[in-house]
């Protein structure tokens, strides 16, 4: 059974079929209201909200586009309102030069996977919410720019700046932060 | 080239770590949620059925007494045209007209009486 004929089973009356969505979705739903409300009981709160709404506004989805793509966008509107943030700050002071990223297997192999993931964690925390929220849509989701176009508002070619600002300041951060855990050890 | 393949790399790098950092959904959100969209819908139709419920009163109404004074003014014209005018405020006739009242008022009062008590029945089967 596809999405759209899940919808028109809500649709229909049967309010059970939209916990397939809330299963679906429930954990890149809330790790996109994290990357707004940066704690976890207001992202569940949004999340909560959100789902809610999508149940109540069902019949306005477009079948054209994705289930996903109009989820994320309610999540995004719902976080933004709540938490009353700004999120597409200008980051003039977290201007990274062209930092080349050590792709060697040294970084691979010599971090472990719960140290690694610690890491991104606590990156996209230090960066901007809304380069954060790219980053998480564009290589999570592996969500096109069109579709992170349509859940943010933003235009294509803003994304795509944006897309390119968020990956320089990650990238900064993480050989930073790899280069100080490396010092660590060795002391 | 070699820069378009260290490009590459290092989207398949980040692409690598940030699949790892997906936050996951505590347990309960989804009952949570569902519990939610369960209550509101059980409340959405019992709005519906309540808006009915005070329609049905209303129609309910204007059908009786517009039948009593439907009767009212076919006994009223009825009246004047055989016994003429005094006859309308004889007693008698005050009488009756009080009685058509009293009868389509009880016939009234028995209909809501039923309407509630199968209402109550309703809720309780459930």
């Amino acid at each position: 059974m596809n999405e759209n004929q899940r919808v028109q089973q809500v649709l229909s009356g049967n309010s059970s079929a939209f916990a397939y969505f809330v299963e679906t979705y429930q954990d890149m739903a809330i790790t996109i209201a994290y990357r707004i409300c940066g704690n976890m009981q207001d992202a569940e709160d949004v999340v909560q909200e959100s789902y809610v709404k999508a149940y109540k506004n069902l019949h306005s989805f477009r079948s054209e586009s994705k289930f996903s793509t109009w989820l994320y966008r309610i999540i995004y509107n719902t976080a933004v309102t709540q938490t009353k943030t700004q999120i597409w700050t200008d980051s003039g002071e977290m201007q990274a030069e062209s930092t080349l990223f050590p792709v060697d297997n040294s970084l691979q192999v010599d971090m472990e996977e719960t140290e690694r993931k610690e890491m991104v964690a606590n990156i996209l925390q230090k960066m901007p919410k809304g380069d954060a929220l790219l980053l998480t849509l564009y290589y999570m989701e592996e969500n096109p720019v069109k579709e992170i176009a349509k859940i943010t508002g933003l235009n294509d070619s803003n994304v795509k700046v944006k897309l390119f600002r968020a990956r320089k300041i990650f990238k900064e951060l993480w050989v930073k932060r790899y280069k100080e855990a490396l010092f660590m050890e060795e002391t | 080239m070699e820069e378009k393949k260290h490009t590459q790399n290092e989207e398949h790098l980040i692409r690598g770590m940030m699949q790892g950092a997906k936050l996951k959904a505590s347990d309960n959100l989804k009952y949570r949620i569902m519990q939610q969209i369960e209550t509101e819908q059980a409340l959405t139709p019992s709005k519906i059925s309540d808006r009915k419920e005070s329609g049905n009163i209303l129609k309910e109404f204007g059908s009786i007494f517009g039948t009593m004074y439907g009767v009212l003014a076919v006994m009223i014209a009825a009246t004047y045209f055989l016994f003429g005018q005094e006859y309308l405020f004889s007693p008698q006739f005050l009488g009756t007209v009080i009685l058509v009242a009293s009868v389509f008022s009880l016939l009234w009062l028995i209909s809501r009486l039923d309407s509630h008590l199968q209402r109550k029945k309703k809720i309780e089967n459930k």
